[in-house]
């Protein structure tokens, strides 16, 4: 890791192979509304010495690590690490937002970048009776539950979700509580690798301790981490949206009450752009009876982020214009849709936050892929608590 | 016969309330043949302040001179040793105040006194000293005890012991001669500066709706904001935040920042660590909002929610609305 | 210009919840999260920040046992150049001045222009090492500092007063300085950093070192004691509303009316 380090940016990314075509640029969904020109930062930090007084430059923490850079580019590269790679070295230098700073800070000392106290994490189960995950025999299903969906309340509706459907599925499952740990794809992506790695290798003592068939987990974030950036885990990893298609396949699950509504589904860039899971998510809605479907204009592999990740959930960014949740949110309300669903806790967050902002309250809500699934196996009584 | 003696802290003119708070607890000490003294440190052209606390005393020691215009801790402490040396007091007390704090380490140390800071509450038992004091930001307290010796030292938390009726006795003053005597140029008092002027005054509001770390992020703020313009209040907060930047250092409340009396401060998200409270716990009415039922807070406030602030926050608001129409 | 710098690991207390040890005397600090003293970080970011400007030598002391080589390693990685950790049995049971008596002891052998503390301690809240220590240096100083300009050999500060006021005061070098929160923005310390420095020595250094007898610290050497630890009443005062949150709200409402809240 370090070695890597000591290697230039440009060399370790194979910058000099980029042909300048600006298909980055192109696909960048900050780039409208942010100074941060992608393509010009794979020149500038392929051409530089010097990239200290280049790095500080404060948009680059405008990226949201999307990657759409990364899928358009024809030669194979990966600007978005630049960008990590860049804040990387405004990390060793310590010159870097408070917000993050705390962020960071909180992750270490307290497994989540919230800082929330560790021996709080499991609270949100408390009434659940999971069983802790260290307790059970190898082979079974380890539910990894994600900071957000341990400290945030609004998220924990989420994790909430996911045990009843797996509890009306029938599968056993545990989690790992209190000794759970931020799987650290934020944190790398704010460009902390050692705490990344540090993270990783606590999670990592545990899996090996639990040694689960599979582990499941509530965020597109903490799956791309597990499943793409921790070395050595061969465990297979799944986002709930995966599993619970093998389950809906499987006919584990009886869908009976009907959810009449019209709704349209938000990508998350982890779970779409970056996995390939487009389908899953689709086919879990249509299997609800009585829902109406209709797509974004933008969906898919050209979905439109949320800004919700690479950090951005710890700072704001440079960009004047209207955020990327607020498009999001009047689109779908354009549509005549009554609900945005959406299958990640970050585009939850910064979807409902941009109902609000855009004062669509009475037109529109954010559901998560979970919570609707939950209310068809539970009957409308329970409906108008998910909001 | 005990001798209970406090350093008279000035400033600006003016005495400051805690010198009348530590004059309340030394009464209340001391039996009925015991002697209270003031110790007085100032310029001549002072000398209309020591009225103001000489009938407070049974004795007033006060040194005069030019160079104890302003505080200065070197001067003041050379000052106070020559006044101790005739002061004979077993026990004396300071504020754990700006003052206090720039000064009595040092005292204790020279002087080889038993110190301990920041007390909220203290015992006289058979010629023994104890004292309460708080640590992890209030939410312990310890008990700790002074060994024997001929001079004792404490200093007293501000706001720890009530102000108003504090006895009247015969007051005494006698001066006692100190001439500057050392190198005291190696610490010299400049000026004061004011607190900036912020756009609003949070020490004329009549109602505050107080943020403290709680609140989490600047992002937030408007939430609170909201809450207040409900009810025709100001936003205020604890130090964090202002440190933070996510409200100008002006809004800040406590020792550091404002003292404020609103009709009613509405806590959210603060511990209550005492810097706060000292600079709010003169309000009329207090509510905390705070998920920990153990916070400090609660023990000053008088009503309390233990709940997270941002379920609470967006209730209250709306009914306070529909009640406004 | 040499600086000094005493730092302190304590246990973060804010969302703790505190358990009082078997003897009553401290707590039961299993499991708590330790990080440097608030205060003294922003001590290091401003050594650090004058060593920017003036070039120079920071040298960092904590006393206390090994895990206090985590903020030394801190630390150093932050951009001090030394540290030191003095650690002794005898050192038990010391109270604040015999603290500094044990600080002064180390720090009179390092060359020095200037010494920095913090205000005061997260865990103790004594808030008054810093002063004893200038005294037993026999250095000038200043307390609750907000703000440091350097002229020649001269410090001009800001110190925190009450009610927003401060005061601007000139301390001669050699000084020792308390530093209150806010001064700075202490920079973040990467875990790679602390790699970086895992290897560096941290010199220790004993009572014998340091040539201090029993007398003179631990319990001895301390001239307050603290008796028990107790936790203060809490809630005494206030009336908990309870409910559903409409119903608190409700009751909220009704108080905010009663008590002149709606204006
Ligand atoms: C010389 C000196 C002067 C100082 N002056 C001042 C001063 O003037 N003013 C001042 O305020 N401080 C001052 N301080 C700092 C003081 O010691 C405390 O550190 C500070 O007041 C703590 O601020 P806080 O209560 O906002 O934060 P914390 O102590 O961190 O408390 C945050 C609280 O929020 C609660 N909370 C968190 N999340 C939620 C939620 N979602 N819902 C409900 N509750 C939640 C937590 O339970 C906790 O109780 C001073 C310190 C010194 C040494
Ligand atoms: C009566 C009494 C008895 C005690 N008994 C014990 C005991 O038995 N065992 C025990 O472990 N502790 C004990 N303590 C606590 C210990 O003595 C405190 O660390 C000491 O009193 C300093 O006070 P403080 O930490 O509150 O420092 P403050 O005066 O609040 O701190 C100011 C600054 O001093 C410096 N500083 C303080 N401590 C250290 C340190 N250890 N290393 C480097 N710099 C430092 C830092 O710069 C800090 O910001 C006792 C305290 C008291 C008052």
């Amino acid at each position: 890791m370090e070695e890597e380090q000591q290697q230039p940016l440009a060399e370790r990314l194979d910058l000099f192979s980029c042909i300048q075509c600006g298909k980055c640029t192109g696909g960048c969904p900050v780039s409208i509304k942010s100074p941060l020109n992608i393509r010009r930062v794979v020149r500038e930090s392929s051409v530089r010495d010097e990239l200290s007084g280049f790095m500080s430059r404060i948009e680059l923490w405008d990226c949201t690590t999307c990657s759409t850079c990364a899928i358009r580019c024809p030669r194979g590269l990966r600007p978005v690490d630049v960008v990590i790679g860049l804040r990387e070295m405004m990390i060793e230098e310590g010159r870097i937002d408070k917000t993050i700073i705390d962020a960071l800070d909180g992750a270490y000392k307290y497994g989540n970048p919230w800082g929330r106290a560790k021996n709080k994490r499991a609270e949100w189960a408390q009434d659940l009776d999971i069983p802790n995950a260290l307790e059970m025999d190898p082979g079974q299903v380890l539910y990894f539950v994600c900071c957000a969906a341990s400290y945030d309340p609004r998220v924990q509706e989420i994790a909430r979700s996911l045990v009843k459907v797996l509890r009306a599925a029938a599968v056993p499952f545990g989690i790992l509580g209190n000794k759970e740990t931020c799987c650290g794809s934020e944190i790398r992506r704010m460009g902390e690798a050692g705490l990344f790695e540090m993270l990783m290798e606590e999670n990592m003592k545990n899996f090996s301790k639990v040694d689960p068939r599979v582990i499941v987990t509530t965020s597109p974030h903490c799956m791309n981490a597990l499943k793409n950036e921790y070395e050595g885990l061969t465990t297979d990893v799944l986002h709930y949206s995966q599993f619970v298609w093998e389950l809906l396949s499987a006919e584990k699950l009886d869908l009976k009450t009907p959810v009449p509504m019209k709704v349209t589904y938000h990508d998350p860039c982890f779970l779409g752009k970056q996995n390939g899971v487009f389908d899953e998510p689709r086919w879990i809605i249509g299997k609800i009876p009585g829902i109406e479907f209709t797509e974004f204009g933008r969906c898919r592999e050209n979905s439109l982020c949320c800004e919700g990740g690479g950090g951005r959930m710890w700072t704001e960014g440079t960009g004047a214009g209207e955020r990327l949740s607020e498009v999001r949110v009047k689109d779908a309300v354009d549509m005549g849709a009554e609900a945005i669903i959406t299958a990640c806790p970050f585009c939850l967050l910064t979807l409902e936050d941009a109902v609000k902002t855009t004062g669509n309250e009475e037109k529109i809500r954010i559901i998560d892929l979970m919570e609707l699934l939950a209310m068809t196996l539970e009957g409308d009584a329970e409906t108008g608590d998910v909001s | 016969m005990k001798k209970i003696a406090v350093l008279v802290e000035h400033r600006q003119g003016e005495i400051r309330e805690i010198t009348f708070e530590m004059l309340g607890k030394a009464h209340q000490l001391a039996g009925s043949d015991d002697e209270v003294q003031a110790l007085f440190l100032g310029d001549t052209s002072q000398k209309e302040l020591v009225a103001k606390v000489s009938p407070h005393a049974h004795t007033t020691l006060a040194v005069y001179d030019a160079a104890l215009k302003d505080f200065e801790p070197l001067r003041y402490g050379s000052a106070l040793e020559a006044v101790l040396s005739n002061a004979d007091c077993d026990l004396l007390l300071m504020g754990q105040t700006a003052f206090g704090m720039d000064l009595a380490p040092a005292l204790a140390a020279k002087m080889t006194m038993p110190f301990t800071s920041d007390v909220v509450d203290i015992e006289i038992l058979d010629g023994g000293v104890k004292a309460t004091r708080q640590m992890y930001s209030g939410k312990v307290s310890a008990a700790v005890s002074l060994k024997e010796a001929p001079k004792r030292l404490l200093t007293v938390r501000a706001g720890a012991f009530p102000a108003e009726d504090v006895p009247e006795v015969s007051g005494e003053v006698r001066e006692i001669a100190w001439s500057v005597d050392g190198d005291f140029a190696v610490r010299k008092f400049l000026s004061y500066i004011e607190a900036a002027v912020g756009d609003v005054d949070i020490t004329q509001a009549d109602v505050l709706v107080s943020v403290g770390r709680g609140i989490k992020d600047a992002d937030n703020i408007p939430v609170a904001q909201e809450l207040a313009d409900a009810l025709g209040g100001v936003v205020s907060c604890s130090r964090p935040v202002a440190d933070k930047k996510w409200l100008p250092k002006e809004r800040q409340v406590g020792t550091s920042g404002k003292t404020v009396k609103p009709r009613v401060y509405i806590a959210l998200g603060i511990s209550g660590a005492f810097q706060h409270q000292a600079g709010m716990k003169g309000a009329a009415t207090i509510i905390a909002v705070n998920k920990d039922p153990k916070a400090p807070i609660f023990s000053i406030a008088h009503f309390g929610i233990v709940d997270d602030l941002f379920k609470v926050l967006p209730a209250l608001t709306e009914k306070v609305r529909e009640l406004k129409g | 210009m040499d600086i000094i710098v005493c730092i302190k690991r304590v246990p973060e207390t804010a969302e703790a919840d505190i358990v009082l040890d078997a003897g009553k005397k401290g707590i039961d600090t299993d499991g708590m999260v330790f990080s440097i003293n608030e205060w003294d970080n922003y001590a290091v970011e401003a050594a650090i920040q004058l060593k920017e400007a003036q070039g120079g030598k920071i040298t960092v002391v904590s006393a206390g046992p090994e895990e206090n080589n985590e903020v030394l390693r801190r630390a150093l990685a932050m951009g001090a150049d030394d540290a030191i950790r003095l650690t002794d049995p005898a050192f038990e049971g010391s109270d604040a001045i015999a603290m500094a008596r044990i600080l002064a002891a180390a720090i009179k052998d390092i060359p020095h222009d200037l010494i920095l503390t913090g205000v005061q301690a997260d865990d103790d809240g004594f808030g008054g090492t810093g002063v004893a220590l200038a005294e037993m240096l026999g250095l000038p100083y200043a307390a609750l500092v907000t703000d440091i300009q350097l002229d020649g050999d001269t410090l001009t500060v800001h110190r925190e007063l009450e009610g927003g006021l401060e005061e601007v005061t000139a301390v001669k070098m050699p000084a020792l300085l308390t530093i209150q929160t806010g001064i700075n923005e202490p920079r973040y310390v990467s875990i790679m950093g602390i790699r970086k420095v895992a290897k560096k020595e941290i010199a220790e250094k004993s009572a014998g070192d340091l040539s201090l007898s029993g007398d003179d610290i631990g319990v001895k050497g301390s001239l307050s004691q603290i008796e028990g630890l107790f936790f203060p009443p809490v809630g005494e005062g206030a009336e908990i509303i309870e409910g559903t949150m409409d119903e608190k709200a409700e009751t909220l409402v009704k108080i905010l009316k009663e008590r002149g809240g709606i204006a």
